[in-house]
């Protein structure tokens, strides 16, 4: 694989730790969890690596967003 | 009149824990006598040896984690020197989730920095090895 720049290291960073949440998920809502997150990275695969600031912001959004999904009230995603 | 209950519920309840038999009888049989032989290791605790993981164990494990993950695109591909995405048409995505599938079977936390540098069979099993605490 070629040289991942710092930025799309982040990305990745973000996903792995998404993954990391998707463990304390109860058993039965792991893959709903994990097709969820899949499903949102997937959303923006046509961004431009260099377009910095969308990548910039999608990263703020997901981190928001990991962080609500993380609340131990969530049990189950659709 | 409180006493003359406490009485009586004691006798009532005295017969019953006699009735009651033994779960377990106790026999001595000559079997079960512990023989005290000294041995040259007495005093030496034997805990198992440390057993630690083999290349091919290392190896055959990741490669049967790879053949249950969903995604790879020709599972006749996979051995010992795959690469994630030219040999098996994972995308960085699935790299992330076959590191994290990894860390899960041998138990140990890869952090970031190596888990971005993973990206074949060969490098994994490496990485693996290194670590003292996988199993």
């Amino acid at each position: 694989m070629a040289r991942l720049s710092g930025l799309q290291r982040d990305v990745l960073s973000l996903y792995r730790k998404c993954l990391r949440e998707i463990r304390k998920k109860p058993t039965e809502s792991r893959p709903n969890f994990k097709a969820h997150a899949r499903a949102e990275f997937q959303k923006h695969l046509s961004v431009n690596k260099k377009d910095f600031s969308a990548v910039e912001y999608l990263l703020r959004k997901g981190h928001r967003q990991l962080e609500m999904y993380a609340s131990p009230g969530i049990r189950n995603i659709r | 009149m409180f006493r003359s209950a406490i009485v009586r519920s004691l006798r009532a309840s005295a017969p019953r824990v006699i009735k009651t038999p033994a779960p377990f009888q106790i026999r001595s049989s000559p079997i079960a006598v512990p023989q005290f032989t000294p041995s040259i290791f007495q005093g030496a605790r034997l805990y198992s040896a440390p057993a630690g993981l083999s290349k091919d164990e290392a190896e055959g494990r990741i490669v049967n984690l790879l053949k249950n993950f969903d995604k790879v695109s020709d599972s006749s591909k996979i051995n010992g020197t795959s690469h994630f995405s030219n040999d098996l048409g994972l995308d960085s995505l699935d790299t992330v989730e076959v590191v994290m599938a990894i860390e899960e079977e041998f138990s140990i936390e890869i952090p970031d920095k190596e888990a971005d540098q993973i990206h074949s069979v060969e490098k994994a099993v490496e990485y693996i090895l290194a670590q003292p605490d996988a199993h």
